[in-house]
């Protein structure tokens, strides 16, 4: 027996998904989520995240497998009977039910005195920022005004784990940011584990303390977003998070410090991998942001395309050989270079990295 | 554009004739019944409004007014409550659902008279004894239940799910969820609904005239004094049964209207 608090707030063990029909949602999910810790689930639409999340939360229950929380396996707990509150996708608020009254939905269900009810609830909307908003009727909220009533909904109970389902998906670009930014100062300021949905990668990455990749039922990767943005286990990983020049190639020398391999006739060196053999074909990933224009370079193109991104002026460079790759170089660096140009760049040891599959 | 304006009139005449066509024999009854003349009919001889004190004093009428307030609430009532229910179990996936569906619709197809004979030979062969409350509001169940099920199934079908989810989620079980998100939210649309049947079950008349036995709904009460005497106050008596359903019928839309923005002000206790 252990006194001290299980450090782990949700396992999902050998968790598979057989949906009616057949089709395989989830094939054998294991995760830990640490307590306290901001978790994304991140990939493209039908991967499995949602099915995930609602599984955790008790709306689908796992074909095989098992899933704890704080510890206990929930199999088979209803969601009323869960410590887990979730944020739907649509919100799903209450319309027949005012901010507070949709606020205190779940003290009422705890048949809760009227003065811890109305305290409870008036903590909930400050901390959301939503004070003074009580009495309104929740379809005469702005977007951003009923996510927070939703967050206040959900974290009004103080649930250990907060599940999130793409809420911040129906909101405009700007909105967005601020509730990124909000939600990940509600996180620490309640403590509580958040595991979050989303097909927005850039999202994910500036949110999470750790994120799972997930594709076709699987988690491809686990590890911080620093982690998978450098480290991409697949060449899935690598284009679906940032953007990335993928070169298919074959190893035409190898050593114990390096790997050369040849992408069409342009040769690029990487660190070794373990299992790598001589003429093996490979991919390599070289992300845009790591070409650099240098007169030293590697390589001579010439300038296809070239669009303005802000700091960044993105440029599609043909070689000789017919390869064609992107690079973000600093806008200020780019000012003399235009469609047409010829350019010579190059990028730093240890940026290309060789992927499996 | 001489052949535009052309068109315009001829679908303006159309129109007036079209609406003349619809209402104008409703408009001829509602003359009639402020007719100061002892004979049912025109000429109109001036206005009188002493064929409505006429009808209001009717004990037939009155009493059949009871009588069908009584069997129209309980019916009303009943059917929207069956109809809510087979809704609700609708969203499942359901053996033979297809099938059951059409069987619930199936008495609005026949025809009035067949419902009736069958509905007298099923409740003689059962031994209930014809009355009101007995075989009178179970054929009036039998007869609006299709079409509170209709009002009520699309409702009903595009509840949003995550919300009874939401509910669930923050610890109501699943009889909480349905006093409390449910039923309230779908409250504007069971009103309307029992609006409606309520309208169908006061104007039922083939099927009731089999099954009641002594018992006078208004419209039986009313086609009594039709075939017994052809009295002056009936076109009063028409304009009276009339405004009551038509007001049954408005309440039910005003209800639709408000169950599409989900009344915000209603707030649980």
């Amino acid at each position: 027996m252990s006194l001290s608090p299980e450090p782990v707030a949700v396992s999902v063990r050998n968790v598979r998904k057989t949906f009616r029909g057949g089709v395989t949602a989830l094939h054998d999910i294991s995760l830990d989520v640490a307590r306290g810790e901001f978790f994304s689930l991140l990939g493209p639409s039908g991967c499995g995240k949602t099915t995930l999340l609602r599984m955790i939360g008790g709306f689908e229950e796992p074909s095989a497998g098992d899933i704890l929380i704080e510890g206990r396996s929930v199999l088979g707990v209803p969601p009323y009977a869960r410590p887990t509150n979730m944020i739907f996708q649509n919100l799903a608020l209450f319309p027949h039910l005012n901010v507070f009254e949709n606020v205190a939905f779940a003290l009422r269900i705890k048949k809760q005195s009227a003065a811890v009810i109305s305290q409870r609830v008036e903590q909930a909307l400050a901390l959301v920022r939503l004070e003074g908003y009580a009495s309104r009727p929740v379809e005469k909220l702005s977007g951003g005004q009923r996510q927070r009533v939703a967050l206040a909904r959900a974290l009004v109970n103080d649930p250990p784990v907060l599940l999130l389902d793409e809420p911040l998906g129906a909101l405009d670009l700007q909105l967005r940011l601020q509730m990124q930014q909000e939600l990940r100062q509600l996180q620490r300021a309640v403590g509580a584990t958040f595991i979050f949905v989303t097909h927005d990668q850039g999202e994910a990455m500036s949110m999470s303390d750790r994120i799972a990749v997930m594709d076709h039922g699987e988690i491809v990767q686990v590890g911080t977003p620093e982690n998978i943005y450098n480290d991409p286990a697949t060449r899935f990983v690598a284009a679906f998070i940032g953007s990335t020049n993928l070169l298919e190639g074959r190893i035409s020398a190898l050593d114990a410090n390096s790997v050369k391999v040849d992408c069409a006739g342009m040769t690029i060196l990487a660190a070794p991998q373990a299992a790598v053999q001589l003429g093996q074909p490979v991919t390599v990933a070289l992300r845009y942001e790591r070409l650099e224009l240098r007169a030293d370079g590697q390589v001579t193109g010439l300038v296809t395309d070239r669009s303005f991104l802000g700091n960044m002026v993105r440029l599609a460079i043909r070689l000789p050989t017919g390869l064609a790759l992107y690079a973000d170089i600093p806008a200020a660096d780019a000012t003399q270079v235009g469609v047409g140009a010829d350019v010579t760049f190059g990028w730093a040891p240890g940026s290309p990295r060789l992927l499996a599959g | 554009m001489n052949h535009n304006r052309l068109a315009r009139r001829a679908l303006g005449a159309y129109t007036i004739v079209f609406y003349i066509a619809l209402y104008g024999p409703m408009l001829v009854l509602a003359l009639l019944s402020f007719n100061d003349s002892d004979i049912t009919g025109l000429p109109f001889k001036g206005w009188t409004f002493r064929w409505y004190a006429t009808a209001f004093s009717s004990r037939a009428l009155m009493e059949a007014l009871v009588n069908s307030f009584g069997v129209g609430v309980l019916a009303a009532l009943a059917g929207t409550m069956l109809a809510l229910l087979l809704a609700l179990a609708f969203r499942r996936q359901i053996r033979f659902q297809g099938l059951i569906f059409n069987l619930v619709l199936l008495p609005v197809i026949i025809p009035g008279i067949v419902g009736g004979i069958v509905l007298l030979i099923f409740f003689g062969y059962l031994g209930i004894p014809p009355g009101l409350y007995t075989t009178v509001l179970l054929a009036h169940i039998n007869w609006v239940l299709p079409f509170a099920f209709l009002t009520l199934y699309p409702r009903v079908h595009a509840f949003d799910r995550a919300l009874e989810e939401a509910a669930m989620d923050l610890g109501a079980r699943p009889l909480q969820v349905m006093r409390r998100v449910v039923l309230p939210v779908l409250a504007p649309a069971l009103l309307a609904t029992v609006m409606f049947s309520f309208t169908l079950s006061f104007d039922e008349f083939v099927r009731t005239l089999f099954v009641t036995g002594f018992d006078a709904t208004v419209p039986i009460a009313f086609w009594n004094l039709v075939v017994l005497q052809l009295a002056p106050f009936l076109p009063a008596m028409a304009m009276i049964i009339t405004v009551i359903s038509i007001a049954a019928s408005l309440l039910g839309f005003v209800f639709t209207r408000n169950s599409r923005a989900a009344d915000p002000s209603h707030r649980i206790a």
